[in-house]
């Protein structure tokens, strides 16, 4: 696996909005995204990003300790190691404080004609 | 202090006076529990979802009068898949597993014949092709282009690929489907079942099987050592004609991994 420099994120929120601050996990290590912008209300959209310098075994963005968090959308670009930068969107889904969802994407295998 | 106790205290959160006192207090029947010990505070376990991803990387090759050919080598550079805008072997597939094997398959013959190429694996359009040695050597840039250059030949000729007889080798759908059951029931779960695995076979598909592997198995890291030295050998003694083996197991999600 790559090294995982650092990593962004795109969150839009959809009916059911949750309370700052959004945290993710990195190899089962829970912190807050930093470099913060938006909202995590109904509707709103909020960006964030973490310096990980790190080996990604494991990259998930933990659900509200309580409640439930409508998620539409969640784009992450991922800026690892020997590799282009590269991007991930992942589609609707809800978190509550049972869940955690998976937004690690290996970088995409090269390709070529012969 | 012992790296192991620095850990702990830092899992734990409690500060090295305690720990001192806890260490000190040997002699009583019941030593004192720590205060904020990581036992007395177990982090809440939560599900991973496994999200569907919206963006996938463009269809590798698309229809065309030319004859296209796409090589991608896996992450751990072991194999290289070759996708093809035309059909190898429709509706199955096949495995070689050496020069002998492919005796009347006019693709594996050439395959073979070029230096390197440890295995053929056939399957509709895709072709997946491993090397002798190392990992990372030979580079497969060098190889593909050979590999890529044989198919195409053979492609334009417009001969057969694969021998005539093999399709007759291959028995009805629910014939694999029964056997490989049997070897899944008899010899695989009670072999993963001293792990907490357990596998289950998903879909066969003519000859190409997908399994699921699940419990223990289900995220561990030595699922792929499981699958390819354990799994495989087992299907392709007992039922020696199921082509492609695919593990459809999602290795992230679930309640807690194990190689999280």
């Amino acid at each position: 696996m790559p090294k995982l420099n650092q990593f962004k994120v795109e969150i839009e929120t959809g009916e059911k909005g949750t309370a700052l601050p959004v945290h993710f996990t990195i190899n089962n290590h829970k912190l807050a995204l930093e470099e913060t912008g938006g909202g995590v209300g109904p509707g709103e959209t909020f960006t964030g990003g973490f310096e990980i310098r790190s080996f990604a075994h494991s990259l998930t963005l933990v659900g509200p300790e309580t409640g439930q968090w409508d998620i539409r959308k969640i784009k992450v670009e991922f800026d690892c190691e020997d590799n282009p930068p590269y991007s991930a969107v992942f589609g609707e889904l809800t978190l509550d404080e049972t869940t955690e969802v998976n937004i690690w994407q290996d970088p995409p295998l090269p390709t070529w004609d012969v | 202090m012992s790296v192991i106790k620095k850990l702990s205290q830092m899992f734990s959160g409690s500060s090295s006076q305690e720990k001192e006192a806890v260490e000190t207090s040997g002699g009583s029947d019941q030593p004192a529990e720590p205060k904020n010990s990581f036992a007395d505070q177990p982090p809440v376990q939560r599900r991973v979802i496994q999200p569907a991803v919206l963006i996938e990387q463009a269809e590798a090759v698309g229809p065309s009068d030319q004859i296209l050919i796409k090589a991608e080598p896996s992450r751990d550079n072991g194999q290289c898949k070759f996708m093809v805008n035309r059909p190898l072997f429709e509706g199955h597939s096949w495995l070689f597993s050496n020069f002998e094997e492919a005796a009347e398959s006019p693709l594996a013959e050439a395959l073979f014949s070029v230096d390197s190429v440890e295995t053929v694996l056939v399957h509709d359009s895709t072709l997946v092709v491993t090397k002798t040695g190392a990992k990372g050597l030979p580079d497969w840039e060098a190889l593909a282009k050979l590999v890529g250059g044989a198919l195409r030949k053979l492609l334009e000729a417009g001969t057969d690929l694969m021998a005539k007889d093999l399709i007759d080798r291959i028995p009805a759908e629910e014939v694999v489907r029964d056997e490989i059951q049997k070897v899944i029931d008899t010899e695989v779960n009670p072999g993963v079942a001293g792990h907490g695995g357990r596998i289950t076979l998903t879909t066969v598909t003519g000859n190409t099987v997908t399994i699921e592997m699940g419990g223990g198995c289900q995220g561990c890291s030595a699922a792929d050592l499981t699958l390819k030295q354990g799994i495989h050998s087992a299907f392709r003694k007992a039922v020696p004609y199921v082509g492609a083996i695919y593990d459809e197991t999602d290795h992230a999600g679930g309640l807690n991994p194990y190689y999280r």
